[in-house]
């Protein structure tokens, strides 16, 4: 079956790489604002996994309200990250703050364990059920729901960044820190806003992702989904918006066939990633669509 | 970097000696005798611990040395090469199942399971090595990020290399099956590898990758083979992971792919390196043991003090708390522990008491542009 073997494929990674597209996007934010790789970021999405299972299952709330403290969690979380670990290491090699994410990463997770255990979390999706089936493929609502969040959001940081003041601001600050600075824009008003952005995005994605796998449990955002969305976002060329939207996709596609079609290999997601970052590191270290080395 | 530079003109030097070395200053009987009362002091504590404690403290002291061998490792990536790693997982596992294969399924001596986790260790940081000659500046820490993942989820699943869930046998060494015995195999090893390093560091080798990592331009039109020392350098730490590894599944005797995740190798080897000190050997290796002891020494304070949180989550606190000083010494204190250890070397070696040195305010950690 055509379906069965090339769409159901494709529909399952589209929806699992828009959510490594949100995560990707915030890669980017950040690079783009302060030329940092934030290898964070996994736990933005591990924490905003553990916000909507709190506020779902802990709390009993209404979904919606769990997902939005689970968004609001990774915000927090990067902003905490951006004043207290960033900010005071501004001036130093970018190399020396690229340790410090990991630092950061590698105090969250073990804080993850102690509160939560090492155990499986369930995360049960927004809207449950296999969805509507048309021609043999079935598309979920859940799945609907992330790839709509990540067209709102690609559109959102269009209107941001080509709209408004504050948007034209942020690109100023990472071409020209120093003159932007001149013309009176706050550095540090810049940076804030770029990780929280970073983080809301990464605690969307571990609210929309999570409920794909079932399950969850601590540092899922970092072995799960980090190097995926680094990979969409040096695919799309690190400094692109769009490029990291397409990345993500493509990485998720990439991904799911893998898992299927390759499923004798164990493994074989990962290696699909490592072959697809090491070749456009060699072959085209711009990206798909970065403008400069 | 001026001192660097006039040093990276004995590159041309024959013997390897930089020519402004300056004269071993003469040391009074009275200096001479404080400084081998420091050592023999020092000695008589470790073995006095090894000896007045039970056996099972000795392995985690074996854990320790082991952990500051692959911190050693990374501290030549990050701290000569000017590459970071966050795939140490994959490195040292690889290095410790290929070790545990030799030695239990080709029933070959203990050595040779060692021998051949080193050559493995360097075969792999030679090829990522070739990648990262290809890719600029920091794109290379996601390459090793990568790698680590592919180690864990794809070849510590081969079943024929890895024993599947049931792990892999690696029986100690005949002689040295003890705690106590083995960790005297460690030791040795880590002496080894300390001698190495430091005598590659002092030497042409040494300032070449310092020039290097300081700036490949300057350096390459002094002379220096970018390409080669890149590559030396990845050969070295790939070496070290896998010696690592090997100690590591030889000290478990049975190594299972669970030991090698992200967040239990890569990341608090890198913490170790870091809170020790880049090219701050004495500061890893210190910390490295502190790291491991304070893994052993804070539940039996917990239970005396009877908090059960304490008790239970005794590893992760201590690696929260490694994560929240390495965040702490980045920024306050680059230079790490080994900027308490490194004036004690040197008075060692003979020279007066110092706290302060030349490559003080120099950034500690910097990489590639």
């Amino acid at each position: 079956m055509l379906a069965a073997a090339i769409a159901q494929p494709a529909v399952f990674g589209i929806a699992s790489g828009a959510a490594i597209g949100l995560v990707a996007i915030g890669l980017v934010l950040i690079y783009k604002s302060s030329q940092v790789f934030n290898f964070a970021a996994g736990e933005f999405v591990t924490i905003g996994a553990f916000g909507l299972y709190i506020g779902d299952k802990e709390w009993n709330l209404p979904y919606p309200l769990a997902m939005v403290i689970g968004a609001l969690a990774g915000l927090v979380t990067a902003l905490l990250v951006e004043r207290l670990v960033v900010r005071p290491l501004a001036d130093r090699p970018r190399v020396t703050i690229l340790v410090a994410t990991a630092a950061v990463a590698t105090v969250l997770i073990p804080v993850e364990l102690m509160i939560g255990k090492v155990k499986p979390y369930p995360a049960a999706p927004a809207i449950a059920g296999l969805g509507i089936k048309i021609l043999g493929v079935y598309f979920s609502p859940q799945r609907a729901l992330i790839v709509a969040v990540l067209v709102a959001s690609g559109l959102a940081l269009a209107y941001f960044f080509g709209r408004t003041d504050l948007g034209l601001a942020t690109l100023a600050s990472s071409q020209e820190p120093t003159a932007s600075r001149l013309v009176g824009i706050r550095l540090n008003r810049i940076s804030m806003l770029t990780w929280g952005a970073a983080g809301l995005l990464g605690g969307l994605a571990g609210v929309l992702l999570t409920p794909l796998t079932a399950s969850f449990s601590a540092g899922y955002g970092t072995t799960g989904v980090l190097i995926s969305a680094f990979t969409a976002a040096v695919l799309g060329g690190m400094t692109s918006i769009p490029g990291a939207f397409l990345g993500g996709i493509l990485v998720g596609l990439v991904q799911t066939f893998a898992q299927f079609d390759l499923n004798s290999v164990s493994g074989s997601p990962d290696l699909a990633i490592l072959i697809v970052l090491v070749g456009v590191l060699l072959v085209r270290p711009t990206g798909l669509l970065g403008k400069e080395a | 970097m001026a001192t660097t530079l006039e040093r990276v003109n004995g590159l041309e030097d024959t013997n390897g000696q930089p020519p402004d070395k300056p004269a071993r200053p003469r040391l009074t009987v009275g200096g001479l005798a404080a400084r081998a009362g420091v050592v023999v002091a020092l000695t008589a504590l470790a073995l006095w611990y090894v000896f007045s404690t039970k056996q099972f403290r000795s392995d985690n002291l074996a854990a320790g040395i082991i952990l500051a061998i692959g911190a050693l490792s990374l501290n030549v990536l990050v701290g000569y090469a000017g590459q970071i790693s966050l795939g140490h997982q994959a490195f040292i596992g690889i290095g410790a199942f290929v070790s545990a294969y030799m030695i239990s399924q080709q029933h070959q001596p203990f050595l040779i399971g060692l021998l051949a986790g080193a050559l493995i260790g360097l075969a792999q940081a030679v090829i990522l090595g070739l990648v990262a000659l290809r890719v600029r500046g920091l794109y290379f820490a996601l390459v090793t990020l990568a790698w680590g993942f592919v180690g864990e989820n794809a070849i510590f699943r081969i079943r024929s290399l890895t024993g599947g869930g049931a792990g892999q046998q690696a029986p100690r060494p005949g002689g040295f099956t003890t705690d106590r015995g083995y960790l005297l195999v460690c030791v040795i090893v880590l002496v080894v590898i300390l001698l190495v390093d430091w005598r590659l560091v002092a030497t042409k080798a040494g300032r070449a990758l310092q020039a290097l990592r300081e700036s490949p331009q300057v350096a390459s039109s002094y002379g220096v083979n970018v390409r080669a020392y890149t590559l030396l350098a990845f050969a070295i730490a790939g070496t070290y992971a896998g010696i690592a590894g090997a100690l590591f599944a030889s000290r478990r005797t049975n190594v299972v792919a669970v030991d090698f995740t992200f967040a239990d190798i890569a990341l608090p080897y890198l913490i170790v390196t870091v809170v020790g000190g880049l090219r701050r050997r004495g500061g890893i290796v210190l910390f490295a043991l502190l790291f491991v002891l304070g893994r052993e020494y804070l539940p039996d304070l917990a239970k005396s003090l009877d908090i059960k949180f304490v008790i239970d989550n005794a590893g992760f606190i201590i690696q929260t708390f490694a994560g929240a000083l390495a965040i702490l010494t980045l920024i306050f204190q680059p230079e790490g522990l080994g900027t308490f250890t490194a004036p004690i070397g040197r008075w060692l070696k003979g020279q007066p008491f110092r706290l302060s040195h030349e490559a003080e305010g120099r950034e500690a950690l910097s990489v590639r542009p």
